[in-house]
Parts: C-alpha cells; sequence; structure tokens
C-alpha cells in the first residue's frame, strides 16, 4: 500500500536565520506552514547532507526552497527541476559535516535514496553577513515564494 | 643550495582551520608545521563570568561533531568543584550519551571520512557510487548515535539537557527501550564495518607514540578514571599541570600541548585501545584480533579499525546500560555552589577533553581552561607527518600532498573533514 499523498511530498527549506538573505529559505518555510495541507512535512536544514537524505527517505517528491548567490538582480526567483537541471557545486571550504545541497544531491543519486521529482526554488540574495537582516528586495519576495511553492507542492500531490 | 617548500594553505570549515608546511632541503625534510591558524574563539574568555549551570551549554558550542564531550567535562568539573560525584542512574545516562556521541562521530570519520583514502576515492560521494550498501549503513549508524543523542539530550547537536548535578529531564524506561531494536541494528552494522575497514591495505608503518587516556577500574573509559600512559604516568586527572604542559608555537593559534620532559603524546583510539584493552568486554577483544589487532597498535592507519571497534563496543555498552535502566528519583541533584577548583576529564571521540574551572562563592565561573585533543594531538601528527613525508620526499608534489593529507586524517575527525579539500601551492627555488 502507498504513502498517502500529502506523506509522499515533503518540502526542504534550507538557511541560516542568521546570515542575512540566507534566511530566506527559513522564512518561506515558515510562510508555507499557512499554506500548506498539515500532512505536507516542512523540515528546515542547515545544510548537513544526512539529515537532508534522512528527510527525503521514501518521499516520491520534495520541494527544496534556498537563497543561491547573486546573478545581478536580489530576490529573482529560479526554478530547477533536477530531472532535467543540474545544481552547480557548492564553493569550496565545505565539510563532510556540513555538506551542501549539491553534495547532498549527488550522494543520494549514488545511494540511489534520490525522490523521484526534486525540484529547487532559489531565491538569489545580496548579503549573507553574519547577523545581518535579509535585504529589503529579498525579504519582499516571502509571499510570492511561498505561494509558489504551495502551488508545486498541490501539482505534485495530483501527478506522482 | 635546492629548497622546496610544499604549502598545504587551508583547511577550511573545521573546529580548528588549518594548513600545512613541509621545507625539503637537499633532499632532507628540515622542517614541518602543521598550522591551525582558526581566529582564536574566545571561549574561556567568555566564560569568566557567567553562571556555572550556563557552562554545558555554552560549551557544547566548541564543537558540533562532539558537544556531548564538552558538557561531559564540563558539568564533571562543576561538580567536583562543589564537592558532588555523579552516581548510580545519573552516572549511567551520562555514559549512555556519550556512546551517542561516540557512535555518531566515529561511524562519520571512519566510513564517510577515512575509509575512500584506502579505497583511492577522493570523498565519500564517488565511494558510495561503487559502496552504496557501506555508505549507507553508515548513515544509519550515524543516525543511530544521533537518535540516543536526542532521547537524552533533546537534540542531535549540542544538546540541552545536560545540567550540573544530572540532567534536566531523565528518559522513561519505555523511551530507552525504544531505541534498544535500532542499536541492536547498529551493532550488528557496526561488526560488519570493523570486517570490511580490516580487508583494506594497510602501509607497514608504526610510530612509538607515548599514548595518553583514561584508565577506570572496571570500566573502558567515557567519564571516569586516572591519567595514564604508555610510559608509566599515572595521576589524578586534577594534576594534569604537573605533568603536562602547554605552549604557544608561533605559526598557530592552537596550544601544542606536551609531557613535561618527554614532549609529544597521543591521546584517542590508539590510545585509548592500548591503555585499556583489557576493559573491553571479551566479544569486542575476540572481534579485534579476528580484525588483525594485537592489544596495542601503533600503525595510525589502521586507526580506522579501532574506531570501528570503539564503534561495536559503543552500541554493546549501550545496550547493556538500557537494559539495566531504572529512572532515578531525582532528574539532578542539587549542587551548594562554593568558592572552589573544579576538574573534569572525558575521553571525547578523539581523545581526551580536560576542563578546569575556578568558582566564586556564589557558583560564577571567575577563570575557565580547556584542553581539546586536537591540540594534544599536534605534535605527534606534526612527527607523523615528518615521517610519512620522508618516505616520499622524491614523490611530486600531488603524491606527497596526498599522503599528508591521509596522515592526518588517521587522526582527527575535524581536521579530516578539511583535509579532503585542501589547496596546494608549491614553493621551489
Amino acid at each position: 500500500m502507498s504513502a498517502p499523498a500529502g506523506y509522499r511530498v515533503a518540502v526542504t527549506a534550507l538557511g541560516h536565520a542568521y546570515r542575512g538573505d540566507d534566511a530566506i529559505g527559513i522564512l518561506v518555510a515558515e510562510a508555507l506552514r499557512e499554506l500548506l495541507p498539515q500532512d505536507v512535512p516542512v523540515f528546515i536544514d542547515r545544510g548537513d547532507a544526512l539529515a537532508m537524505l534522512d528527510h527525503w527517505s521514501d518521499r516520491e517528491a520534495v520541494v527544496c526552497v534556498d537563497a543561491c548567490a547573486p546573478l545581478g538582480e536580489p530576490g529573482r526567483l529560479h526554478r530547477l527541476d533536477l530531472s532535467v537541471d543540474t545544481l552547480p557545486p557548492a564553493g569550496a571550504g565545505t565539510s563532510s559535516h556540513a555538506l551542501g545541497l549539491a553534495e547532498a544531491v549527488a550522494l543520494s543519486r549514488a545511494l540511489r535514496l534520490t525522490p523521484r521529482k526534486l525540484i529547487v526554488y532559489a531565491i538569489e540574495g545580496r548579503c549573507f553577513e553574519p547577523g545581518a537582516e535579509p535585504t529589503p528586495e529579498v525579504a519582499a519576495t516571502v509571499r510570492s515564494v511561498a505561494r509558489a511553492v504551495a502551488r508545486e507542492v498541490a501539482c505534485l500531490r495530483q501527478t506522482i | 643550495m635546492p629548497t622546496r617548500t610544499l604549502h598545504v594553505d587551508y583547511l577550511a570549515r573545521v573546529e580548528g582551520e588549518g594548513a600545512l608546511e613541509l621545507r625539503i632541503e637537499d633532499g632532507r625534510l628540515v622542517s614541518t608545521q602543521l598550522r591551525i591558524f582558526e581566529p582564536p574563539r574566545l571561549f574561556e574568555a567568555l566564560l569568566r563570568g557567567r553562571a556555572h549551570a550556563e557552562v554545558p551549554d555554552i560549551v557544547a558550542r566548541i564543537c558540533g561533531i562532539c558537544p556531548v564531550a564538552y558538557q561531559m567535562s564540563a558539568v564533571h568539573a562543576i561538580e567536583h568543584a562543589f564537592g558532588h560525584v555523579a552516581e548510580g542512574q545519573l552516572r549511567a545516562l551520562r555514559r549512555l550519551i556519550y556512546c551517542g556521541e561516540w557512535i555518531e562521530s566515529h561511524a562519520l570519520h571512519v566510513s564517510m571520512l577515512h575509509a575512500p583514502d584506502f579505497l583511492g576515492y577522493p570523498d565519500a560521494i564517488h565511494m558510495a557510487r561503487e559502496h552504496a550498501e557501506v555508505v549507507r549503513n553508515a548513515l544509519a549508524l550515524k543516525k543511530a548515535g544521533n537518535e540516543l543523542i536526542r532521547v537524552l539530550g533533546g537534540r542531535e547537536i549540542h544538546p540541552v539537557n545536560v545540567r550540573p548535578g544530572g540532567f534536566y529531564r531523565v528518559p522513561t524506561r519505555a523511551e530507552l527501550n525504544s531505541i534498544a531494536p535500532t542499536l541492536e541494528s547498529a551493532r550488528d552494522l557496526a561488526v560488519r564495518l570493523v570486517r570490511w575497514v580490516a580487508g583494506f591495505p594497510f602501509p607497514d608503518f608504526e610510530r612509538d607514540y607515548e599514548f595518553v587516556a583514561l584508565r577506570h577500574p572496571d570500566e573502558y573509559p567515557f567519564n571516569d578514571g586516572r591519567l595514564v600512559s604508555s610510559a608509566g604516568l599515572d595521576i589524578d586527572i586534577a594534576d594534569f599541570d604537573r605533568a603536562f604542559e602547554e605552549r604557544q608555537v608561533p605559526y598557530s593559534t592552537a596550544l601544542h600541548a606536551g609531557i613535561k620532559g618527554r614532549g609529544a603524546y597521543l591521546v584517542g583510539p590508539l590510545a585509548r585501545y592500548a591503555l585499556n584493552f583489557d576493559r573491553l568486554p571479551p566479544s569486542v577483544q575476540a572481534l579485534a584480533r579476528e580484525a588483525g589487532l594485537g592489544p596495542v597498535c601503533r600503525n595510525p592507519f589502521r586507526s580506522i579499525i579501532v574506531r570501528a571497534i570503539e564503534i561495536v563496543y559503543a552500541c554493546e555498552e549501550a545496550l547493556r546500560l538500557i537494559a539495566a535502566y531504572e529512572p532515578p528519583r531525582v532528574a539532578a541533584v542539587p549542587l551548594t555552589p562554593r568558592p572552589a577548583i573544579g576538574f573534569g576529564c572525558t575521553e571525547a571521540p578523539r581523545g581526551i577533553c580536560w576542563h578546569r574551572y575556578e568558582f566564586d562563592p556564589d557558583g560564577n565561573v571567575l577563570t575557565a581552561r580547556i584542553v581539546p585533543p586536537t591540540s594534544q594531538n599536534q605534535p605527534s601528527m606534526e612527527a607523523d607527518l615528518a615521517a610519512v613525508a620522508s618516505t616520499a620526499l622524491d614523490q611530486p608534489d600531488d603524491v606527497l600532498r596526498e599522503r599528508c593529507e591521509r596522515s592526518i586524517r588517521n587522526h582527527d575527525p575535524c581536521i579530516s573533514c578539511s583535509a579532503h579539500f585542501l589547496r596546494l601551492s608549491v614553493l621551489r627555488p
């Protein structure tokens, strides 16, 4: 017997509340609590690949929300479907107990634990300084990103 | 004079950022420096003036992999200062949470950091493509250790349930019983891990370390015991400064520790194992022998087997403690602060973690001193690096670097994390 639809879809929000725009994933996660059905879990991860793999275990579809490096337009939303798109590897300086999303995806693929659908919502940041507040242009996107993620989840629940 | 200097510039995002420099003159290695250049973290200074009850949660932040070690050394030091000795089930619960930390820390190091070295992979992700089951089992082991810490500590990383005198809340018997099946599976996985790593090809390399570890009359050590060494040292932990000294070196923000009059020593799994083999249960001793280990192992590359053996022990000890568990009458024994100095020393996964605190009459910290295992092992790691590099001086830089990285990874999971991401620059005359 397959798991209920809600269980088979999850959201992983990545980020750090005290690193400027890196908080966007966490802010979106908070907004999603009002928008998602209660049976869709929202996990907040700090970038620990092992925790992410654990949270993705047995899921059919996962939506990840994270800040991404500046590309010229702070607050711009990028949607990546990892069945066709690829994530750039995280920058140097990572360690095994804090692998990034790209490494978590690579590890999950190597272990054949990747959810059938893995969608990434990446919001361009501008400032990632320790102790900084999110910049206004990034903070202003919280509601719209949350609504987009909620629509994605609804769609995934229909199709998987 | 032909000079060749090999710089390994940067070990990033670790509990101690490091670099390595080898200087070679006329085909001879003339200096080896393992540099820890992480900015001072000032934990000892920021503890001053804080209430004793705050100390365990502050020192837990020193390390994300072994926060329990810092909490345990701190609470024992506080209790020592205030004239209390943890006993009964509260003491047993502290051993139990330590089991969780050894399991998760060793599983990470053995399977994800160290094993790729022996199989020729750059990292665990590449290894996972051909050894998926091993990596999946490692994740299961790590999860089992994390679960034990979560049940006892409230959360896996930087647990918040440890306090001077005991815990804020103790688990019910049902809560502990519920994780026993997970630990039984973990023990089986750990036994398989021992057999797997025992089959790796190991360099024929030994060093004449002076091993230092805790030794307890009855137990393989976690929280309690005298400080002993393979050269005959046998002292109370309060006499640490009588036998050991720390010194500043110009190229490192970490202090280097040494035994007075003798110098470098080694703490951690090899030392614990060599000094406490007779404290392991017969089943674990037999497994060690099956894996090709004698009662003493001086080959640092074989430390991977010793760590795997310690995972098995930690699983068995956790199951024994859970089976014997009776919830204590109180979660914590009240302490009466007094102006005093207290000492704590416990066995972190990487070796002894020694703390000393001085308190005012209200139990506030006047001074704090923390000697972590990494700084104690720095001189021995440098000596290892010199010995390993000396056998490969005629090799290209990338080969020399690879051998040095492996040598670092033999000892310390935090340094090892970074050693996978070394950047190398070579200066030639």
